[in-house]
């Protein structure tokens, strides 16, 4: 066999709260595609940030073709061939796109101080080309192109870089590369790809498993920071492995039914809080509907790109749908912003919780009353003592550790933080609770207590909608999953206490 | 191997991609401005019985807008980075009364001659440099640090004049400015000459290359390696030495220099910086659109005062003007949160 171009020993990351990395070992050969999946928060974009240099492990050796290098910024990672086409792109939009091509290497086509766009483009040309693009003008401006040929424009910048630097066999890697793609693209994509495995090596994230499984000579299985298998093509042309298999090691083993406080979930009333139907928007989704009953959880379950994000920004008034209707409690609602859906009692707990859900350079007390403040008035002015009296109520009632009242909320804890915005609807006494990636970056402690107090709120009959960063979550909390895939729901699973689908049934749905 | 072909079905690609040069002029280049211009002529020219389209009066206009043109095009640098510069004012009044001391005056026995605009350039730059360090290394926003900078100039400025206006004594700085060289005047030649370094370090430089992908996303040009704040340190300096530039051309024009030479200089800069097509959220438009910018600027406030239109509505004549191009040019999905 031959040497591995990189490979990874014990690479540990952690961040405050979390561990991010447990120790990786992975390796990556020569002209191989390989696969990279596993959950959300399985460690994945972690590990790849480390790869382009963006983040440096805490522990671990990164070995380059057999020798050991240390990879300090994204410079370090390009001059050793390691390069990253993100999901977002990291194009910029108002050069062309050559400018793009050889951005801050442009000495080839400098003489005496001054550009040659004529070798620019030239040269611009031939790059393209090798990546399917021949018949794209060099000259034509970024934001014009579509995604796909976004993208191939960043993979013919990063070959070109390893070519400018005299790197055999770059590293590419690709970030969720087809999510933006259409059928006939993605298509188009893996003929590229296959192509270019002649000259580098390519490392492939993706949630689409039967795209992995097909594609990939080999895949790895990320979960929970930890490097938990590797499959490798047995016969060429056939897939590595079967997507059930595959599955099986990214959802990984049962957890205990009590770590999710199963025993006090309780039935849903009968009361329909929030009716929806036929809710949609532009792309996004179509015909959404749902009966969120008094009490209830309902997990949302999809990709990223499902459309449940768009869903919940229309639920909260962030955002307009363009079709369909929305009742609360029976009365007909219509948002035009994030105000009219608190006023009906539709509060959301946003997945970014330091820049949408607290005004970090508030206090505690502050962030609790911020929407109730018309509650504390003593004639035209605030009164301090109901206020004191009403952020204190709440910061008991949610167990929230803080060393007082007029501690600013950006030097809490994660699971704190989260605690005080929860607090915050609870004292605004919504009826909805729409709770985006709730436990993101709380540790295992917080997460418990977390999972408790939504047990509690259901109990006391407030609807929760929830989005969780693992289906274990989802599927434990909920008593209802939805699931969505492209925009549209395609199904819904019941998941009464003890009677729990596994997440291995419900991930057929969603893929 | 297939090529990535447009997507199937969209044939509006096909139409866009036959119509691109053109449009690609109209969004990018200064069509938009020429028409502008076109239509301040066609107000002005039946408004004024056609005085407005004399020679004499475009004469005027082209010797009107040499000052401010170089202005803006100092000014248009730090917003095509996608900063701001508010310290114009201060800057070119502190260089005029420096510079008003070299040459030969009344108040001093100096007499330093032509050797006067590389050392106003030298001060501008410095003041530059000044705002641009606070802005990258103290990492302040390039707006209130310049800001700063402008009264810290403009109050040096009086300190050093102790408030006095000064006479030239020396003839040729006068001659130069207020002269016209084949029928032209030579401030309008100064300021195109500039023009034309600018669009070529814009165009032909990787240094301009570098200053667009900062505009277009900073953080992303980080990414790519470009050493930001070096790019930005140096713009900021450009930048102030075109103000010192820009101070000599003002004071000799006058034939004296005080501290009040700056007054005025940043509002029809900034007019002329967006009325020319200048994204005040960086990245987009170039020294030709200053240049056309300012002719804009220009040409409307010299129809404005051949009407005899009052100061007073001049004045909102312009603030609307403003508005209205900065509304028409800033691209709102790249400002979050506009504050």
């Amino acid at each position: 066999m031959e040497q591995p171009v990189l490979e990874l020993h014990g690479i540990e990351k952690r961040f405050p709260g979390v561990v991010a990395l447990k120790g990786i070992d992975l390796e990556v050969r020569p002209h191989e595609i390989l696969g990279l999946v596993g959950e959300n928060g399985a460690g994945k974009s972690t590990l790849m940030k480390i790869l382009v240099g963006l983040e440096r492990p805490d522990a671990g050796e990164i070995r380059l073709r057999g020798r050991p290098v240390v990879l300090d910024g994204p410079e370090a990672a390009i001059r050793n061939g390691i390069g990253m086409v993100f999901q977002d792109g990291c194009m910029i939009r108002n050069l062309s796109v050559m400018d793009n091509l050889f951005l801050c290497h442009e000495d080839p086509f400098t003489r005496l101080g001054f550009l040659s766009p004529r070798k620019m483009a030239e040269r611009a040309r031939a790059e393209l080309a090798a990546v399917g693009l021949s018949d794209l003008d060099p000259a034509t401006q970024m934001s014009e192109l579509s995604a796909a040929r976004k993208q191939m424009v960043e993979v013919a910048r990063l070959l070109w870089l390893s070519e400018h630097y005299g790197v055999e066999n770059p590293i590419l890697i690709l970030d969720e590369p087809t999510t933006v793609l259409a059928e006939g693209e993605v298509k188009i994509l893996f003929s590229i790809l296959g192509e270019l495995k002649k000259r580098a090596s390519i490392v492939f994230i993706s949630h689409r498993l039967e795209e992995v499984v097909q594609h990939s000579d080999r895949v790895v299985v990320l979960k929970d920071g930890e490097h938990v298998g590797t499959m490798e093509r047995a016969t060429p042309g056939a897939p590595v492995a079967e997507v059930p298999q595959v599955v099986q090691l990214m959802v990984g083993h049962e957890l205990s039914a009590e770590h999710y406080r199963e025993s006090m979930q309780a039935q849903p009333g009968a009361e329909v809080v929030l009716r929806v139907r036929g809710l949609g928007k532009g792309q996004a989704f179509r015909d959404f509907s749902l009966d969120l009953h008094a009490g209830e959880i309902v997990g949302l379950v999809g990709l990223l790109g499902s459309g449940k994000e768009d869903v919940c920004r229309c639920l909260t008034g962030a955002e307009r749908p363009d079709r369909g209707s929305m009742e609360v409690l029976g009365k007909a609602v219509r948002f035009s912003s994030p105000k009219d859906a608190i006023a009906v009692g539709i509060g959301c707990v946003p997945i970014d919780r330091r820049n949408d859900g607290l005004a970090t350079s508030l206090d505690v007390a502050d962030n609790i009353n911020l929407l109730v403040l018309r509650r504390l008035l003593a004639g035209p002015f605030l009164d301090p003592r109901r206020e004191r009296e009403s952020a204190d109520r709440w910061v008991r009632e949610c167990l929230i550790k803080t060393p007082s009242l007029r501690s600013l909320c950006g030097n809490l804890s994660g699971g704190n933080q989260q605690k005080v915005v929860i607090a915050k609807w609870l004292a605004a006494q919504v009826r909805v609770l729409i709770l985006d990636h709730p436990t993101r970056g709380i540790d295992v402690g917080a997460k418990e207590e977390l999972y408790a107090r939504i047990r509690t709120l259901a109990a006391s009959g407030m609807s929760l909608l929830i989005m969780c960063d693992t289906l274990e979550e989802d599927i434990g909390l909920s008593n209802r999953l939805v699931v969505m895939k492209d925009g549209s729901v395609v199904r819904e699973i019941p998941c009464a206490a003890r009677r729990k689908p596994t997440p291995v049934e419900v991930v057929s749905y969603v893929v | 191997m297939e090529a990535i072909t447009a997507r199937p079905g969209d044939r509006l690609d096909a139409i866009r991609k036959r119509f691109r040069r053109p449009l690609e002029i109209i969004s990018r280049g200064v069509v938009g401005q020429v028409v502008a211009l076109a239509i301040v002529f066609a107000i002005f020219t039946p408004g004024t019985g056609g005085t407005y389209l004399s020679i004499r009066n475009l004469q005027n206009i082209l010797s009107l807008a040499g000052p401010p043109m170089i202005v803006c095009l100092g000014i248009h640098l730090v917003i095509v980075i996608g900063a701001m510069d508010l310290s114009t004012e201060g800057v070119i009044s502190l260089v005029a009364v420096i510079c008003g001391f070299l040459i030969k005056n009344t108040f001093t026995p100096y007499d330093i001659g032509f050797w006067v605009v590389p050392v106003a350039v030298a001060i501008g730059a410095v003041a530059g440099l000044a705002g641009g360090l606070l802005s990258t290394a103290a990492r302040m926003p390039s707006f209130i640090a310049t800001l700063g900078m402008w009264w810290v100039a403009q109050g040096l400025a009086v300190i050093i004049g102790r408030g006095n206006s000064v006479k030239m004594e020396d003839p040729r700085f006068q001659a130069v400015t207020n002269g016209e060289t084949f029928g032209l005047p030579n401030t309008i030649l100064i300021a195109l000459a500039l023009f034309l370094a600018l669009w070529v370090l814009q165009t032909r430089t990787r240094f301009g290359r570098h200053m667009y992908a900062i505009g277009g996303d900073e953080a992303l040009a980080r990414q790519a390696g470009i050493r930001v704040a070096r790019v930005k340190v140096l713009v900021f300096t450009l930048t102030g030495a075109i103000y010192g530039f820009a101070a000599i051309l003002l004071s000799s024009r006058l034939a004296t220099s005080n501290p009040r030479i700056g007054n005025g200089q940043l509002f029809p800069a900034m007019t002329a910086v967006a009325v020319g097509g200048v994204s005040l959220s960086g990245g987009v438009g170039g020294a030709l659109n200053a240049v056309f910018g300012t002719l804009i600027v220009v040409a409307l406030n010299d129809g404005m005062v051949l009407m005899n239109l009052s100061p007073y509505v001049q004045n909102a004549v312009n603030g609307i003007v403003l508005i209205l191009a900065v509304a028409l040019t800033i691209d709102r999905k790249k400002i979050g949160i506009i504050k």
